[in-house]
């Protein structure tokens, strides 16, 4: 199917090229207007004035030429200036140049005769307006539902579930039925797809046992009204809206405390299914809706101002020390961007200039959209992001804060009067550095109002700079005396803090009454304003002939109405961008990518839909079920293209993507707290806090494990691990995700902070949850490795002088904290004194030697370093023997208040199980035999690396036998993966404890303090399932 | 299921009918049915995926002059006019008042008095450059680099103008470093080690923080890899302690094995395995990394080289050792930052210049002559200069021996060497008090973009679409190649 698929192409490909070089006709209007458009118009055309009065937009105008003569040569591209001179590189000027394949055109368009479409008229007004072919390109179009098609082939149209698949496969070649995805992988896919979070093992389970017909329906019902759902598509709409907890902009990136209002407004609506129409139109105009104030806000009105949030969420910093006319501007503009890419797919920005390059999109277009937004985002009436907060307090509350103001007032008052004496002093300090002819004019200029001095007062101030004391500077001459200052801000502070909690919204509101001019600006400079522009939509989104304006000023209403009337244009049936652009967005969450893959470039250099009819009849569907996003959502995902199976080929058969779907960064964060069952899954508010860790990267606070969107978005501080994964760090907003995979991200997962405390996390749970399990997991016994016995053992007994060997060995059972003896008491009444020590012991009587006990893990050589020490003049000293249970006796030495060193350098051989004994005797004489007796083994073997093996390693008191549950496993895969492990992956991960087990009992370090071997095994295991592909896509 | 020879037969024959037909239907008719047939095919086109990056190697638009860079940040604003720009004049009428306009950004100790250098100047190397006698060791390679005295930001700030060293805007964050462009245009030599490294000072981050090495709006991938002056020296290179060697490497392998079972259900699906590949990389990283920052490897000449005998370079002279076997390694772009911003000399400038002139001079200057003696330096661009300079007046801070300078973004010094760059030239001036640049001024933009050329990448050609904007390194603010400073003049590279 793929090879035919290809064969179609390349076939069609060939008979097509030929069609176009040899045989069609070139025109003005098809051919050679984009390249102009693209590399000429802007001098000659789209402006009033003409540099060198050439015009290019007609060919009578090209003849008729600028100064430097006629244009074009009809018939004669070399005879032609066009020509040459864009040939000869001599224009366009700049960087830019034509391409050859440009070039090529013109040249044949100009020897082929210079044709055009349609006759051209003699009078046409200034600019470039737009074309018919421009407004044919197919965003512009408007919407058409197709009509109902079926495959003919009978098994296809079967496996049609829905209109969408009838379409995907009427549009292609495709007539293989669909294979569907089985069960489970539709639940995860879809718990993924709404929600951003896995099901729990239970969950899963019982979706898969649900007999049902319908299950798949109730699934999505559920799923669909799960409050988590809102989240997952909140965090979508919010990367559109560009949202972000700070201004940004400047250094500050000064926070914004409100704006997480906006986010969970996003969240309630999406959640209430609110129709996508109104949804726009509140965040365009919910201050327009609202209304105005009557008594305390209600709370309709309050989710109306709330909406807006939506247009103070661009980069803004005007608060932070930039109130500039640039800055002012720049917020405008971004704004206009976000509004743009977000509900019309189209860039506008290119046309803040010059009339866009590329797309029908005029210089007065942008204006005219600009217009829409003049009486609320003014910039010669400008209110910094602080004083535009709109509160939500009562008028009770009010009251009561005005009486608490008015204490802050008075020490408000003590402050200044403070701050007036210091100012005095900093002066006359300063002015003491001066010689006394200059010191009184200096402090009569200085305490002269500013617009009253004198040139000569003003000279004398500029060149003793340093008299120019302000409140803000005073803390650079009397610094104590600011910190002073600073008491009173605490004391007022302190008032303040009485006072009724007040909370705002980020809104943006329009003032009454207030219905400024727009002014187009030549070249996009605020300086050079020119012409006035009406509101207006963008002139190629409207039918031929036509044209829509907003009000100017509606009078029904106190606000001017241009923005509801925008909303209202956006959604209405004649609209052709909105929709679309609507639903290529949710089709793109789907699917991952949008059947127009560009999702905020529906222009000519965007990509062009790959289903066009499907495209426009999901919009039309879309508007005709009242703009449901839910109702939406059902028809994609009760589709078969969305079920069937994902990953075999990239792109299936009806060209739709096929690909598994990386997580994105919030929902591997909340995935793997959701696996660890830590997840807290409370509801909106403020923002959670983020920190710096001791390296400086920026992570979550510790403490806190809601779900990632709810964490700040700090544009200067983005979050590591977030931003690894490609959460996007907001400059203006994102229109589409990258999707990375880079080693930073293994790096991440491998050592990373947060997955190694998760991994713990998961390992404790598993733990838990192992109790729990049901039959047959509960009884599944697995071939576990049993933890190795431990090396070393401590015990007493008797050596036999006749047979060599160690003749009795009765483990030591009693632990004091600190040695170990034959019990509580000593002497033991029945075994007399004998006791070790992480370093040495006492021996009882000759018959009860104390016996320090290695046992051989494996078989292997071993060379033993070693010193018998013994330190008093009493007695006659110990005896200690070094004895294997394979060869005998090794070596034998004494020590009397000295040392012997006790080595055995030829390599000793042991197999595995065999011990080595380090037996001490009192020999003959029963007092004063404490000693020590440190000693090491180095133990080579062929299946293992060489290690070194201490006595005192693992001295200890008694250890509950460390042991392995095969439900570990279980309950580990469970919380994971929402599923069992297969037979092969128990076996898999048991081998794996097996070996981490082996190596870590080798190696202490590898265990962390509190910890044993099993449980770091354990965690090391679950790690490793938190980091697998499977873990971080759906499929 | 239709047998596909069947429909490519049937193609074939509509194709004939079609050429048969074109000879007595029109041509128009005939464009027409073949745009329907094309139509019908659209979407057999391959869907464009969300775009990926990655780091494989790629080609430049022309030949480059330079493989890889080095940039010796000077964060707060070396004092050109006591350093490598002298100014007769400016000494002669020490103590006399300014004569014109100047932004002050410490208003309380502003003064108009002119201050003249204190150090004497004299001309270093063939060409005859001048250097104070605070940088003896930078004089001695006056003829492998090319001082730049006309630098010019327009601003005093430090981050306004840092930002626009690194990100194209003076002042605007979110923006790329000039190194995540230059990652952007021709990703890595090297599958070992991050392609850009930043080596911060042990006495703390460099003023601005971690926007010194921000990728902006593109992704991650192009970010700076912080070498940090104390161990973990990369973050999350290093497993823990307690996962090092054999249980990490288990680690790996149940995780990979469980991959690639996870893969063979998915053959479509190439992302898997280069997620697979990735985990391969990291644990390569780890070792590579840990080579090349092992400078025991280096000869007892080198250590003395770099001064890593001397208290005073020690620490410079390292990070500069460090950044020369980052580069030999395969590494495009290392940046050297200092703590704070030693150079902001706005008090003490009798003391603190010569100090942090101490010790950074002879470590920069042994990075060259290092380079140069292994033959790197031909492709190797070094950089050393602040995002600003200092006033030619006194900063007032009492007594003279306390005074300073404020900052000064009109006019002011750097210098660059290798990669192409012409050595023993001096470009532009300042005015007769180092004020302003004067003379074939150059801003930050003209910097990238010449950077950016000598890297064989054309600067208005290396575009990067961002919500819907084509982006370029300078913003679409005016730039140009600053030709006169480069071995190969811009034409004859390019053709």
């Amino acid at each position: 199917m793929k090879l035919l698929a290809i064969l179609l192409v390349s076939l069609i490909g060939l008979g097509n090229r030929s069609v176009a070089a040899e045989e069609r006709h070139l025109t003005l209007e098809q051919d050679v207007w984009p390249i102009l458009k693209a590399h000429c118009f802007d001098c000659h055309g789209a402006t009033e004035t003409l540099e060198g009065s050439l015009d290019l937009r007609q060919v009578r105008r090209m003849q008729s030429g600028g100064e430097s003569g006629a244009a074009i040569v009809i018939g004669d591209s070399e005879q032609s200036l066009l020509f040459q001179r864009v040939r000869d590189g001599d224009m366009p000027p700049g960087e830019a140049k034509v391409s050859a394949a440009e070039l090529e055109t013109l040249q044949k368009w100009i020897d082929g005769g210079a044709a055009t479409k349609r006759p051209e008229s003699d009078n046409i007004g200034p600019g470039l307006g737009i074309t018919p072919e421009e407004r044919d390109f197919w965003s512009f179009r408007p919407i058409r539902r197709p009509d109902l098609k079926l495959p003919t082939d009978p098994l296809a149209a079967a496996a049609a579930r829905t209109q969408i698949d009838a379409l995907a496969m009427a549009a292609s070649a495709a007539e293989e039925p669909l294979a569907e995805a089985d069960r489970r992988t539709l639940v995860m896919r879809a718990y993924f797809t709404l929600t951003g979070l896995p099901p729990t093992f239970k969950q899963a389970e019982s979706w898969l046992a649900d007999q049902g017909d319908d299950w798949f329906d109730r699934l999505l019902d559920e799923l669909l009204q799960s409050p988590q759902y809102g989240e997952q598509w909140g965090r979508h709409w919010l990367d559109v809206a560009g949202y972000a907890d700070s201004e940004g902009f400047t250094v500050n990136d000064a926070i914004r405390p409100w704006a997480w209002k906006y986010r969970d407004y996003v969240i309630r609506s999406l959640n209430q299914d609110k129709p996508f129409d109104q949804f726009i139109a509140e965040q365009l105009a919910g201050d327009e809706l609202a209304g105005a104030k009557q008594g305390d806000w209600t709370p309709d009105q309050i989710e109306f101002l709330t909406a807006t949030g939506f247009l103070r969420m661009a980069a803004d910093g005007t608060g932070s020390g930039e109130n500039t006319e640039e800055a002012r501007n720049q917020t405008i503009a971004d704004t206009l961007r976000i509004v743009g890419t977000s509900l019309m797919g189209l860039s506008f920005h290119c046309a803040q200039c010059h009339d866009h390059r590329y797309d029908p999109i005029l210089h007065t277009d942008y204006f005219a959209l600009r217009a829409v937004f003049e009486p609320a985002l003014d910039w010669q009436s400008w209110k910094p992001p602080a004083a535009r907060l709109v509160s939500l307090q009562t008028e009770s509350d009010r009251a009561r804060a005005a009486e608490i103001e008015a204490e802050a007032q008075v020490v408000a008052k003590e402050k200044a009067d403070k701050q007036g004496e210091y100012m005095l002093q900093a002066l006359e300090q300063e002015l003491a550095k001066f010689d006394e002819p200059l010191r009184e004019p200096l402090r009569t200029a200085y305490q002269t109002p500013a617009a009253e001095r004198t040139e000569q007062q003003k000279e004398l101030l500029a060149t003793n700079p340093s008299v120019n004391i302000t409140p803000g500077v005073l803390y650079q001459y009397l610094p104590k005396a600011a910190e002073e200052l600073k008491t009173f801000d605490q004391r007022i502070a302190e008032i303040r803090s009485r006072k009724p909690p007040e909370e705002f919204v980020r809104a943006l509101v329009e003032p009454p009454g207030h219905a400024p001019e727009t002014k187009l600006f030549h070249r996009g400079d605020h300086q050079q304003p020119k012409q006035t522009v009406l509101p207006a939509a963008p002139t190629v989104a409207v039918p031929e002939g036509e044209r829509i304006e907003f009000p100017l000023d509606d009078d029904s209403r106190p606000t001017t109405g241009r923005r509801l009337a925008l909303a209202h244009w956006l959604t209405s049936p004649e609209n052709p961008l909105t929709a679309r652009v609507i639903v290529n967005r949710v089709w793109m969450h789907h699917f991952g990518t949008g059947l127009v893959p560009t999702p905020a470039d529906f222009g000519k250099l965007g990509s062009s839909p790959s289903h066009p009819e499907l495209l426009d009849w999901l919009a039309d569907e879309f508007i005709r079920e009242g703009w449901s996003l839910k109702k939406l959502q059902r028809l994609i995902m009760t589709s078969a293209v969305w079920r069937q199976v994902r990953g075999v080929e990239p792109i299936d058969a009806n060209g739709l993507p096929s690909t598994l779907h990386r997580l994105e960064a919030e929902t591997i964060r909340d995935r793997m707290l959701a696996a660890t069952g830590t997840l807290n899954r409370q509801l909106f508010g403020p923002a959670i806090a983020i920190k710096e860790d001791e390296t400086g990267q920026v992570i979550v606070d510790g403490t806190q494990t809601r779900r990632s969107l709810y964490v700040q978005v700090r544009r200067s501080r983005p979050v590591a691990m977030l931003q690894a994964f490609d959460a996007p760090v907001m400059e203006t907003n994102c229109e589409l995700r990258p999707n990375s995979t880079v080693a930073t991200q293994s790096l991440m997962l491998l050592n990373g902070e947060f997955i190694l405390d998760q991994a713990a996390k998961l390992a404790e749970r598993a733990i838990d949850e192992s109790e729990t399990l049901e039959p047959p997991f509960a009884e599944l016994v697995l071939d576990l490795p049993s933890p190795p016995a431990p090396q070393w053992s401590y015990g007493f007994g008797y050596f036999d002088e006749v047979t060599g060997r160690t003749e009795s060995f009765e483990p030591l059972t009693h632990w004091t904290g600190s040695q170990w003896q034959a019990g509580p008491e000593l002497p033991d009444p029945n075994f007399g004194w004998v006791l070790l020590t992480a370093a040495g012991g006492h021996p009882d009587g000759p018959d009860r030697a104390v016996i320090r006990r290695w046992t051989a893990p494996r078989d292997s050589t071993v060379v033993i370093r070693g010193k018998l020490s013994h330190g008093s003049p009493n007695g006659d000293g110990v005896r200690g023997r070094i004895v294997s249970s394979r060869s005998g006796n090794v070596g034998e030495w004494v020590a009397h208040n000295g040392e012997a060193e006790t080595n055995v350098v030829e390599g000793l051989a042991v197999n595995a199980g065999d011990t080595i004994d380090f037996i001490t005797d009192c020999r003959q004489n029963q007092t004063s035999d404490s000693f020590a007796w440190p000693v090491t083994l180095t133990v080579r073997s062929e299946d293992a690396p060489e290690r070194v093996i201490t006595s005192n390693e693992g001295f200890s008191g008694p250890q509950a036998p460390e042991r392995f549950e095969a439900g570990w496993i279980v309950a580990a895969w469970r919380a994971a993966y929402s599923r069992n492990p297969t037979d092969e992956e128990l076996q898999l991960a048991a081998d794996f404890l097996g070996r981490q087990l082996d190596t870590l009992h080798q190696n202490p370090t590898s265990v962390p303090s509190g910890r044993t071997a099993t449980r770091q095994a354990l965690i090391n295991l679950c790690q490793v399932l938190l980091s697998s592909n499977e873990f971080l896509y759906v499929d | 299921m239709t047998d596909p020879q069947v429909i490519a037969h049937d193609l074939r024959h509509r194709r004939e009918f079609l050429r048969a037909g074109s000879l007595g239907i029109g041509g128009l008719a005939l464009a027409w049915l073949l745009q329907q047939e094309q139509a019908r095919a659209t979407p057999k086109m391959l869907p464009k995926s969300p775009p990926k990056f990655d780091l494989a190697p790629k080609p430049p638009h022309f030949a480059p002059q330079a493989k890889a860079m080095i940039s010796l940040f000077q964060h707060g604003g070396p004092s050109h006019m006591d350093l490598t720009d002298p100014k007769p004049e400016l000494d002669k009428r020490d103590g006399t008042d300014y004569p014109g306009e100047i932004a002050y950004s410490f208003v309380n100790e502003a003064s108009k008095k002119l201050m003249g250098t204190r150090w004497k100047f004299a001309k270093h190397g063939e060409c005859g450059m001048d250097f104070s006698e605070l940088l003896p060791e930078t004089a001695g390679i006056a003829d492998d680099i090319c001082l730049i005295r006309s630098m010019h930001t327009g601003a005093n700030g430090h981050e306004v103008s840092i930002r626009y060293f690194h990100g194209g805007i003076p002042g605007v964050l979110g923006r790329p470093h000039l190194a995540s462009w230059l990652l952007y245009g021709l990703g890595s030599e090297t599958q070992d080690l991050p392609a850009y490294m930043v080596l911060t000072d042990p006495g703390g981050p460099p003023v601005d923080g971690i926007n010194n090495w921000s990728s902006g709006f593109m992704p991650p991938l192009y970010q700076g890899t912080v070498i940090r002056p104390k161990e973990p020296r990369i973050l999350n290179l290093d497993p823990p302690p307690h996962l090092r060697g054999e249980p990490q490497r288990q680690n790996l392998d149940l995780l990979q094995s469980l991959n690639r079972r996870h893969a063979e259900r998915f053959p479509g699906q190439a992302d898997l395995d280069a997620r697979i590949a990735s985990y391969e990389l990291a644990a390569r990283m780890q070792t590579a990394a840990r080579e090349a920052l092992d400078i025991s490897q280096e000869t007892k000449a080198t250590h003395e080289l770099y001064g890593l005998d001397d208290d005073a370079t020690r620490e410079y002279g390292t990070r500069c050792l460090i950044a020369r076997r980052l580069v030999e390694r395969g590494v495009r772009f290392v940046q050297l930052f200092l703590a704070g911003q030693p150079w902001d000399n706005h008090s003490n400038l009798g003391t603190a210049l010569p100090a942090i002139c101490r010790r950074t001079d002879k470590p920069a200057a042994a990075l060259v002559k290092d380079l140069k003696q292994r033959g790197m330096l031909d492709e190797t661009l070094v950089h050393w200069g602040g995002e600003i300079g200092r006033l030619p007046v006194t900063q007032n801070q009492g007594a003279p021996e306390k005074h300073g300078r404020d900052h000064n973004g009109q006019g002011f010094s750097m210098w660059l060497a290798g990669g192409g760059i012409r050595g023993g030239t001096i470009h532009g001036a300042t005015d007769e008090f180092g004020h302003r640049a004067v003379e074939q001024v150059v801003t930050p933009n003209d910097y990238q973009a010449t950077l950016l050329h000598l890297f064989g990448l054309d600067w208005n050609q290396l575009t990067f679409p961002h919500n819907g904007q084509i982006q370029v390194i300078t913003a679409g603010r005016p730039a140009e190649i600053v030709g006169n400073i480069l071995r190969q003049p811009p034409n004859a590279a390019e053709g």
